[in-house]
């Protein structure tokens, strides 16, 4: 259909100047003014058709050409989500974007444009050259290696200018990265006199970005320069030709017309090839990084065992070591048991490991040595699905998305009554705030969560964990953003979250581990000290003592 | 201010440049007259009707010749015009940067992300349209010494022609308004995609934790399908307002045709006649295409502007006629040498109020003195007004009243008086440059012996010594990354080595482990000349302090000492034990 189009679309386009040469000869002949009109009238037909045909295979082209990138967009988020956790700390959101939607939407080009216009350009090149080859060889001739060194010769200039653009870019980028930075630090830089310094720095990046610019663009320029050369000496030869093939009467002047109308058409599909070539180019690097990203494999396999059992689980940790990417080493032969149902409260300076553990637990990472067992199986063999759905994870990192309310706790499942939703809200004290949403939870959220407090939406995140009923909850210093009155609030709401399961709290206040049985300290990656609760209470030398008496100032001091 | 006004003052920033960008340009789109005659010529020549008598050669000579000036002028318009473009463009960022540091719009509603975007992009369209007033001007002049040499030929064919011509512009300009509304829905079903899958990939962990990977990617299918959806409506109809500007050409040649029938039997009119009036209709064609877009264009522009206007406190600022030093050295950096009157005595707030935007957090009659060589603690809990309170202090937010008294002299604009030498600060958030150490420090100033006498008074000489390149490594995204402890130590030492009277930080400590916390706070206490006010909810850092603030709803409900305070403050009490079992 789209060829058929196509082929249509350059006979039209083909037929126009060969119209116009009837009609010139026609009118020099002194032919009736009927037969001119009707010539002028079919000429005035062919170009509507023409722009007809044109709309159609762009709209049709378009249309292919976006269906197919939406849904390779689609293939490389779901790939790409589904990727552990090591690979998205490497990859942040402003680069996944480029790389998914900037790359696809380069190729989509690729779909809807390039074989549609080259071949199709290349086709009426092609055909004007047949057609003027029946006029005259030479002619014919002259005219096809015109079109082939015009487009050569404008390639060459292209691929000159191409390097400089790649190096505008980067500087672009850099100069914006900078501008951002700046803008975002305004009372630093205010309020430590850094004002002249600042613009010192933006003069700088001006001064070299003009640079650059200037080469950049003036190698733009250079492309319409040569253009106009080319097409100069295209001139040159229909006129030397056409001189003396009429003077040798082996031509009419509607054919001279006829081979300049040509000419100038030209213009336009070689404009179009080289533009599209010099996609091309683009698209390949594009494909080159999407195959890449497609490619990706995931170093968190599935589990391919059964699924985890209904409720609590309990936890074994056996020599687990881990470091990120073979850095430093984060745990160093952890051992642990957690009967179920039994509260492990964690304690620890930062970078002690703490929240290194709950990550392995959830398989965003695997340890390096050493397993972990969940409900007596290793972690490995359980299936990802089924693993999270038993396992819930609260950190104090809230992650809203710019949606509804409702898809913000369901993560835009459908099957959630709202009955559940109400249950759970009321269940944390979210009950007032959702009343006072002005759509209830159809009320659109920002992304930062704007009109929302710290501890709501904390109390949100903690929402998506009770929507579900997990056998083992962990708790990564979940209310380290609440102010007392919340806080409270959502200890009434933990002890219902926690009862019947097992937990893992990484604790900000140690008071939150009253609720605790277990206490484990770390310490760079190591255990300092771990047994029940009620021992090391009693215990007047343990660390936990300590802790609880000078508060963790002295922590580890 | 309307956007013809600021285009205006734009263009008076470097009038020569203006001027010389505009006629290089009108005389390149005026070039294509010559090649017209030209052909008319040639084809003229071909029936014997020659004009100009040079003979094929001489033609074709003159072809070149012609040609060449045109290389030429288009060589020099380039240089111009992206210079002109550069410096148009230029001056709205520097501008919109200079005033955003100097008096940031209230509220800081904008996103940095949006922020760098409308400099970048709405500068862009202002530059675009400023240089496209020259194709239109130019477009304009072909058009009218055009239209002259047709008319001369045949005022008939060319009335005929020029009808369907104004036909299209009208055309143009009445589509012109739905394309825009089309483009901004496309662009809106892309931003949402984008931002979408942004927001996807940020929470990443938390879409893993909910198992919900299939369902985000369901829903960024529907987002997906909606925006194709606006492209294909966009794509359509721009290429049907393309193809109608192209086949007014088209149908324009027929209605020549049509016409010029009776008039090349009679002889009245030459093939070259004919020739000249395809040749000029292409071009008119363009011009009218041009036209239409240049509408939207400027409409834009106005949109941009305001847009770039919302950045700062008053539009006009953006066209101050300032220097840009697009070549040649950069201004020197002066340091103001302090005075007797910058030399701190006594600091006195009396009657603070300022509130945010939103009505939180907002402070309200705090008053209280510093006294040379004392160190002030400023205590509350979360939300009590800590923060505001020293923001609206150095006037890096709007105050609604009172008044601060710098050795019992008022001063009048906070913003630009509590600087190095008078003061320095180190917020709760440290920002960083992606450059070296040592620039991160200094920021400018001249590097003097007390830059390692920060650095250790920060606790930042370890870190710096385990660093690649030590004080020249190069940190941020593209060098290393701090941890955030090193980031705020960072920020000390920047505050520090300004030498200030006064130094102003906000809870440095919260990233940091108990050593290093330590290690910092002997290193400040030690510095006796020095005066601090320091925000801070820390047990040991209250309780070596001078004197203690402390803050609740946005008032400062008790000063004294510590010793006294912990007697007589429950609220204070009340923190420290939150503070005490807290805070690792």
């Amino acid at each position: 259909m789209l060829a058929a189009l196509i082929v249509l679309g350059i006979a039209f386009q083909l037929a126009g100047p060969q119209i116009l040469r009837i009609f010139i000869d026609a009118a020099i002949s002194g032919k009736p003014l009927d037969t001119l009109s009707t010539t002028a009238a079919l000429y005035i037909a062919v170009a509507l058709l023409c722009q007809l045909i044109g709309v159609l295979t762009t709209y049709i082209s378009e249309k292919v050409g976006w269906t197919a990138t939406n849904a390779l967009r689609e293939d490389l988020v779901g790939h790409c989500l589904k990727l552990d956790m090591a690979f998205h700390k490497e990859h942040l959101p402003g680069e996944m974007i480029e790389r998914i939607d900037g790359d696809t939407t380069a190729l989509s080009n690729l779909f809807t444009k390039f074989t549609v216009t080259v071949l199709a350009n290349l086709l009426l090149i092609v055909g004007m050259a047949a057609l003027l080859l029946r006029e005259d060889i030479m002619v014919g001739g002259g005219v096809s290696l015109f079109a082939v060194i015009a487009l050569l010769v404008l390639l060459r200039v292209q691929a000159l200018a191409v390097p400089h653009w790649v190096k505008l870019r980067k500087a672009r980028a850099e100069f914006y990265g900078m501008l951002g930075e700046q803008v975002s630090s305004v009372d630093e830089i205010s309020a430590n006199g850094a004002i002249p310094y600042v613009m010192n720095r933006f003069y700088a990046m001006q001064q070299q970005l003009l640079r650059l610019v200037t080469r950049a663009s003036f190698m733009g320029y250079t492309m319409w320069m040569t253009t106009v050369m080319v097409f100069t000496a295209g001139y040159a030869l229909v006129f030397s030709l056409g001189w003396r093939l009429w003077a040798q009467g082996r031509m009419t002047i509607g054919t001279v017309y006829l081979i300049f109308t040509y000419i100038n058409y030209l213009n336009g599909p070689i404009e179009q090839v080289r533009e599209q070539l010099e996609d091309l180019q683009k698209s390949s690097a594009s494909i080159r990084r999407i195959s890449g990203l497609l490619g990706q494999k995931n170093e968190v396999s599935d589990g391919e065992g059964p699924a985890l059992d209904e409720g609590a689980l309990s936890l074994e940790v056996q020599g687990l070591s881990f470091s990120y990417a073979g850095d430093l080493q984060v745990l160093e032969d952890l051992n642990l048991k957690l009967e179920p149902g039994r509260v492990l409260g964690v304690l620890g300076r930062t970078g002690s490991g703490k929240t290194t553990i709950t990550r392995l637990l959830n398989r965003f990472y695997d340890p390096d040595y050493g397993r972990i067992l969940i409900g007596g199986r290793d972690l490995r063999s359980i299936p990802l699905e089924s693993l999270r759905k038993r396992i819930t994870y609260v950190t104090q990192d809230v992650q809203l998305l710019k949606a509804s309310v409702r898809d913000n706790l369901t993560f835009f499942d459908v099957s959630v009554p709202d009955g559940r939703l109400i249950e759970v809200l009321e269940a944390i004290g979210l009950d007032e705030w959702l009343r006072s949403l002005p759509n209830g939870f159809d009320t659109q959220l920002s992304s930062e969560g704007s009109g929302l407090s710290a501890g709501q939406s904390q109390l949100l995140a903690l929402a998506r964990a009770f929507l579900r009923k997990p056998g083992f909850v962990i708790l990564d210093e979940a209310s380290s953003r609440l102010d007392p009155v919340t806080e409270k609030l959502m200890e009434g709401a933990m002890d219902r979250l926690l009862s019947g399961r097992t937990a893992m709290i990484i604790a900000h206040r140690i008071k939150t581990l009253d609720r605790a049985d277990d206490i484990l300290i770390l310490s760079h990656g190591k255990v300092l000290e771990y047994g029940q609760r009620k021992d090391l209470l009693r215990d007047p030398d343990s660390q936990y003592n300590r802790l609880l008496k000078g508060g963790m100032e002295d922590m580890l001091a | 201010m309307k956007t013809y006004h600021l285009i205006w003052r734009m263009i008076l920033y470097r009038p020569w440049l203006y001027l010389a960008d505009a006629l290089t340009w009108i005389l390149i789109h005026v070039f294509p007259v010559v090649p017209g005659l030209i052909i008319r010529e040639f084809f003229d020549m071909l029936v014997g009707q020659s004009r100009l008598g040079l003979g094929i050669w001489g033609l074709i000579a003159l072809l070149v010749a012609t040609a060449t000036a045109h290389i030429a002028n288009i060589a020099a318009g380039a240089l111009v015009d992206i210079r002109h473009r550069f410096t148009m463009s230029g001056l709205l960022r520097r501008n919109a940067l200079e005033s955003m540091l100097a008096s940031p719009v209230a509220g800081e509603a904008k996103s940095t992300g949006e922020t760098v975007n409308i400099l970048e992009e709405d500068a862009k369209q202002v530059e675009d349209v400023i240089s496209w007033s020259f194709d239109m001007m130019g477009m304009t002049s072909f058009a009218i010494v055009s239209a002259v040499i047709l008319i001369g030929v045949s005022p008939q064919l060319t009335l005929m022609v020029l009808i369907p011509m104004i036909f299209v512009v009208m055309l143009a300009q009445s589509a012109s308004g739905r394309l825009e509304r089309y483009r901004r829905e496309s662009r809106k079903a892309t931003s949402l995609v984008t931002e979408a899958m942004g927001e996807a990939f940020g929470a990443v962990q938390a879409i893993k934790v909910a198992n919900a990977e299939d369902r985000v990617t369901a829903h960024l299918k529907v987002l997906g399908d909606r925006r194709r959806d606006a492209m294909l409506k966009d794509k359509l109809l721009s290429r049907i307002l393309d193809s109608i500007f192209e086949n007014a050409s088209r149908v324009g040649t027929g209605i020549i045709l049509l016409v010029a029938a009776r008039y090349l039997q009679l002889g009245a009119l030459t093939v070259g006649d004919f020739a000249l009036f395809v040749y000029y209709l292409d071009n008119v064609t363009e011009f009218a295409a041009f036209f239409g877009n240049f509408n939207v264009h400027y409409r834009q522009a106005g949109v941009a502007l305001a847009r770039l206007g919302s950045l700062v406190k008053e539009p006009k600022e953006l066209v101050e006629n300032k220097p840009l030093y697009l070549v040649g050295e950069l201004p020197e950096i002066r340091t103001k040498v302090p005075d007797e009157a910058d030399r701190l005595v006594k600091l006195t707030v009396k009657g603070l109020t300022a509130s945010y935007l939103d009505g939180e957090h907002g402070i309200e009659d705090v008053s209280f003195e510093l006294e040379r060589g004392t160190f002030t603690a400023v205590t509350g809990r979360i939300g009590s007004g800590k923060t505001t309170m020293v923001r609206a202090l150095l006037g890096l937010i709007p105050r609604d009243s009172g008044e601060v008294f710098w050795n019992w002299k008022l001063v009048e604009d906070p913003r630009a008086f509590f600087v190095p030498p008078r003061s320095a600060y180190a917020p709760q958030v440290p920002h960083l440059f992606s450059d070296t150490m040592r620039n991160n420090i200094l920021l400018g100033i001249p590097e003097g012996v007390n830059l390692q006498e920060s650095i250790k008074t920060a606790a930042l000489e370890e870190d710096l010594a385990d660093l690649e390149k030590g004080i020249d490594t190069l940190i941020g995204p593209k060098g290393t990354k701090l941890s955030g402890g090193q980031q705020q130590r960072t920020a000390v030492a920047r505050m520090l080595v300004r030498n200030a009277e006064l130094m102003v930080f906000d809870d440095v400590s919260s990233a940091l482990d108990i050593e290093t916390e330590k290690q910092l706070w002997q290193a400040l206490a030690d510095r006796k000349d020095l005066t601090y006010l320091v925000i801070t909810n820390r047990w040991g850092v209250i309780m070596g302090a001078d004197k203690v603030l402390v803050m609740n709803g946005g008032r400062v409900i008790a000063q004294d000492t510590p010793d006294e305070l912990i007697r007589t403050s429950p609220e204070l009490r009340a923190i420290l034990e939150e503070s005490g079992n807290g805070g690792v």
